[in-house]
């Protein structure tokens, strides 16, 4: 790193050298920081301060200091709370395991030189670049029940087993059909990250290996993969941390229902808070959910970092 | 570029590279392989694109045709007063107006901005700016239903609910920590011996700002820009929260109003749908490789 | 050096400073040099005629007020209630608003501040002489003069009456043991007897509450939305989600999870079901979506205390509004004798009005079939999102959507729901 010239360097007592690189930087760093803390830090800790209060949200109302009884109730009494925290947990782990391992393999497809690839890559990242409300409607309308897909095949087709089938509307299988809609559109943004790790892979290394005898699998479980590794990185945390932030495609396909049993944290929040009236359990539900994500996010960022230096 | 080993090279000379080509792959059979993948692959592109494809087909069909025959079946005629029909009673075009405006003034701003930033932490290196960084990254992770409803109170309290524009500036603020982490790898592989030269001839930090380091980071720059447009007109959370008046939504809450509204048109609401991807669409369509080196940023360490 | 930084961070502050002014200059405002603009917030209108209706008395009251400008914004249900929840008492907060009057929600509002106390209008406009007693009512309950009377309807059991006849049902059942039949002849005939939408939650709910009011008597009833009574231990309230889970597994369409309101009544008007509790109000709709309303008859859901399952609605004004006079102003217009007639003309409900006589003219026989029933019921009570407070509301659709389901066992629903209101205190 470059420092004023040399010679006023040795003249210049560190601290003032200090400083002044400061006042330098403040004037690039100021409207971020202002942005930030306004917008994005001080939110933040004022939801984990008011998830010790109770209050309706009102603007002349007032605020009870009630300690930790939101957490309490929440943990204990909450009839919907344990159901959005584990449908946020299902939710994550099948995206860490569906979503990733079908962009993985569509990558891995595309990743040679088949005719028409740039027209595949289109049509599987398109659905990644819509607002997720709009994938919500669309799929809405395909899993009507009398109008949709599987009333359709099952009137066009005569397959009894097909119809009634209440997509949206059976508690059972709700969580999973809005999952479908999650799967068309997270494969294609993880697919193109992969391709772009894909591509980095020395082909130096694959044509040692094919030419020490190694097969298609081997090549591809010995030298791919672990170069892939960085790749993997980046997609588990930007997955995790997708997954676990899941509100637009809930809101537009159930809104939390039948009977509440599609919840997630991010909505049950955002529920408690504006439709409840109830900011400080909301902000609880909230703090929670930030709570897990740090717990996740952290560690294993450390351990890949200890793992690359090792 | 990586190089297929096998597959269609096949029954091609060898590469001057390897020298020679794997002895014991006969051609028949990899020929069959790869027309079996590309031939799944094509199987599942077009069930990719069935849900819009029966979104489009929906779009244009009678409610008669809707209610009475199946998803599949051809419309009896074109029936465009679907379309017609959702720019009317949905407000699409003042709700495009909004988005736009929102974008044209973000994307550009918050670039700046998170550019600056990263500048600030990867060549002015000044005491905490480990620590800042780290601060600012952490908000990647931070889901915005954790900060919505103080954010709401912050807005009210600036008066500022109900304005398109204002959202600009949580915008900014959720958008710095992504940006400012790309950017930050990207200018600290600029070479040093660069700044050198600048500070050598007397250049101040904002001339190597402007007219060295950004000039270099055009291609992050240009995939950042497009993405964050994308990301930014599909944005619904916030939005959701801080716009209650109609005239004031967004393209995303014009969906979901739309939708909550007249739950029974679905040709209309399909034909609001669809209309409203559109833009996205064609800038998808028009930058392609910018999406892709946005990719290549993030997926790759750098 | 240090010049050209303090420059460029002179150059920063300007650039936010012009920022932060582009943008309260592009807020929103109340009023223009040349006059009031009076935002009014309500439901999407349904019928056209009625819109028509009240578009003209707005065009007329801009008319004689040349300097008055009102902005109407219509909303869904659930959307219109979301939208008064987060703006209500903030700079966003619309100067006129409609509501629902119960304790559930219109309370809410006037507890929260969001409702200007009107007193001082009642005396001026000597509104009270106005307005009859059941919509007074619903003003004065919460202490002061809360909102002006907008509308009251009844709630009852449309049906079909070919699908009747095909069942074999001679004549509107008039006990709730005669219902349960019609329902068990309409199912022999193959036909599913009833609809409701489940994902908006309050159009099932009404079956429930209609259920409870019959097992329980109004006494009890009132003392339990009131939290006077225990869910928990009234043996009424098991009897009610028993029979509310038989008519959601045995009579209820399939498919209502997954429909709302307008996608379930599509249904009835389409002959693929029989019945539905809907309000006053249903006639227009049943006109709206090309279904002929003398193909429906109504009859109240036979509870056998006599009275009206409904609701008040009230216009009220915001407490953060700059223009309160021009506002009552605005609201006189709206329910003078004059006005009101026209509405009623169009949409063929009662006025709030008692000055107001609704006639034959665009009347069809379900109308003349509500005066009866407004005229032989004594008392009301309201749907139960109105009466109970919101977060009691989400739980209470929680859980009657999962008996409706099977989920929750009916005899755990009322100890489940009482548990939930305890913690709540």
């Amino acid at each position: 790193m470059s420092s004023p010239t040399s010679a006023t360097a040795v003249m210049v007592p560190r601290r003032r050298r200090r400083a002044r690189r400061l006042r330098a930087a403040l004037p690039f760093l100021g409207p971020a920081l202002v942005a930030y803390v306004v917008f994005v830090l001080y939110p933040m800790v004022e939801s984990i301060r008011l998830s010790f209060f109770e209050w309706s949200g009102f603007v002349g109302a007032e605020q009870t200091f009630v300690g930790m009884r939101n957490y309490v109730r929440l943990f204990t009494q909450d009839t919907v709370f344990w159901t959005a925290l584990g449908n946020s947990v299902i939710w994550v782990a099948l995206s860490l395991a569906v979503p990733m391992l079908l962009s993985l393999a569509f990558a891995v497809a595309l990743d040679r030189k088949l005719p028409g690839r740039a027209l595949f890559r289109t049509v599987f990242y398109v659905p990644g670049v819509l607002a997720t409300i709009a994938v919500a409607n669309i799929w809405r309308w395909i899993y009507n029940p009398r109008y949709g897909v599987s009333e359709s095949l099952a009137q066009t087709l005569g397959l009894e087993w097909l119809q009634g089938i209440q997509w949206l509307g059976d508690a059972d299988i709700a969580l999973y059909a809005i999952f479908g809609a999650f799967v068309w559109q997270a494969v294609g943004t993880n697919m193109v990250l992969f391709l772009a790790g894909l591509q980095s892979v020395p082909p130096e290394l694959k044509e040692a290996a094919a030419l020490d005898g190694a097969g298609a699998w081997q090549r591809f479980r010995n030298v791919t993969l672990p170069s892939l590794r960085p790749t993997m990185v980046v997609v588990v945390v930007l997955t995790f941390i997708g997954s676990i932030k899941v509100f637009d495609l809930i809101v537009g396909m159930t809104g939390g229902g039948p009977a509440q049993q599609t919840q997630v944290l991010a909505l049950w929040s955002y529920q408690l808070s504006f439709a409840n009236n109830q900011y400080g359990m909301g902000n609880a539900v909230a703090t929670v959910l930030l709570i897990l994500v740090i717990a996740v996010v952290v560690p294993y960022m450390l351990w890949t970092a200890r793992r690359e230096q090792s | 570029m990586t190089q297929s080993v096998a597959g269609s090279r096949a029954g091609v000379t060898p590469t001057a590279r390897t020298g020679r080509r794997h002895p014991d792959r006969p051609h028949t059979v990899v020929r069959w392989r790869s027309v079996l993948l590309w031939l799944v692959v094509l199987a599942t592109a077009v069930l990719w694109m069935l849900p819009l494809a029966f979104a489009l087909l929906t779009s244009v069909k009678s409610e008669a045709d809707i209610l009475g025959t199946s998803l599949f079946t051809l419309p009896t005629s074109l029936d465009w007063e679907n379309y017609v029909e959702a720019i009317q009673t949905g407000n699409l075009l003042q709700a495009a107006r909004n988005s736009l405006m929102i974008a044209l003034i973000k994307v550009p701003a918050g670039l700046l901005i998170s550019a600056a930033a990263a500048f600030a932490l990867a060549r002015i290196r000044f005491r905490y700016s480990g620590i800042v960084l780290a601060v600012i990254a952490f908000g990647a992770m931070v889901p915005v239903q954790v900060a919505i409803a103080p954010l709401f109170q912050v807005m009210l309290a600036l008066d500022l609910l109900n304005n398109p524009l204002a959202l600009v500036l949580p915008y900014i603020g959720f958008g710095l920590p992504y940006q400012v982490f790309i950017l930050y790898g990207f200018f600290r592989q600029i070479p040093a011996e660069l700044d050198e030269s600048a500070m050598l001839d007397g250049a101040p930090n904002r001339r190597l700002f402007f007219q060295i380091i950004l000039p270099l980071s055009k291609p992050a720059l240009a995939a950042l820009f497009i993405l964050d447009f994308v990301a930014t007109w599909n944005e619904f959370g916030i939005a959701l929260v801080l716009l209650q008046r109609q005239e004031s939504w967004t393209i995303p809450l014009a969906v979901q109003g739309f939708q909550s509204k007249f739950t029974t048109s679905y040709g209309p609401i399909n034909a609001f749908t669809l209309m409203s991807v559109i833009p996205v669409l064609v800038i998808y369509l028009m930058f392609q490789r910018y999406f892709v080196q946005g990719a290549f940023a993030g997926a790759v360490k750098g | 050096m240090r010049r050209t930084t303090s420059k460029t961070l002179a150059i920063s502050v300007s650039a936010a400073a012009l920022l932060a002014a582009t943008l309260t200059a592009c807020g929103s405002g109340g009023s223009t040099d040349e006059g009031v603009t009076l935002t009014y917030w309500r439901l999407a209108e349904t019928n056209e005629a009625t819109g028509a209706a009240f578009e003209q008395i707005v065009a007329d009251f801009e008319a004689d007020h040349p300097d008055i400008q009102i902005q109407v914004e219509e909303r869904s249900t659930d959307g219109h209630k979301e939208a008064l929840r987060t703006a209500l008492g903030t700079s966003g907060a619309p100067d006129i608003y409609w509501s629902w009057a119960g304790p559930g929600i219109g309370g809410e509002f006037v507890n929260n501040g969001g409702s200007l106390d009107l007193t001082e209008y009642y005396e001026e406009y000597d509104w009270e002489s106005r307005f009859n007693d059941v919509s007074m009512a619903s003003i004065t309950q919460y202490g002061g003069y809360h909102g002006i009377p907008s509308g009251f309807s009844g709630a009852g059991i449309y049906y079909n009456k070919d699908l009747f006849a095909q069942a074999g049902i001679a004549e509107p059942p008039t006990t709730y043991e005669e219902l349960v039949a019609a329902a068990d002849k309409l199912s022999a005939a193959g036909i599913d007897a009833i609809e409701f939408g489940g994902t908006v939650n309050w159009h099932l709910m009404r079956l429930l509450d209609n259920i409870l009011e019959t097992q329980c008597g109004s006494e009890v009833f009132d003392a339990l939305v009131r939290n006077e009574a225990s869910w928990g231990s009234e043996t009424c309230v098991d009897d009610s989600f028993a029979e509310f889970a038989t008519w959601t597994q045995e009579y209820l369409i399939p498919d209502w999870a997954s429909l709302d309101d307008a996608q379930a009544n599509q249904l009835l008007f389409s002959g693929q079901a029989a019945m539905v509790i809907e309000g006053s109000w249903f006639p227009q709709v049943i006109q709206n979506n090309d279904a002929d309303p003398d193909a429906f008859g109504v009859f109240p859901f036979p509870t056998g205390t006599n009275r009206l399952y409904g609701d008040t609605s009230n216009n009220y004004v915001s407490p953060t509004t700059e223009h309160p006079d021009e506002a009552a102003m605005f609201l006189d217009h709206l329910t003078s004798t004059e006005s009101q007639t026209a509405l009623t003309e169009a949409s063929g409900a009662r006025s709030v009005n008692v000055d107001v006589v609704s006639d034959g003219a665009s009347r069809s026989s379900l109308d003349a079939a509500w005066d009866e029933i407004f005229d032989e019921s004594e008392g009301l009570y309201a749907f139960n999102d109105q009466n109970l407070p919101l977060a009691q509301t989400t739980e209470y659709w929680r859980i009657l959507n999962a008996v409706a389901s099977g989920d929750i066992a009916p005899d755990e629903a009322g100890s489940q729901f009482q548990a939930f209101i305890d913690q709540q205190s």
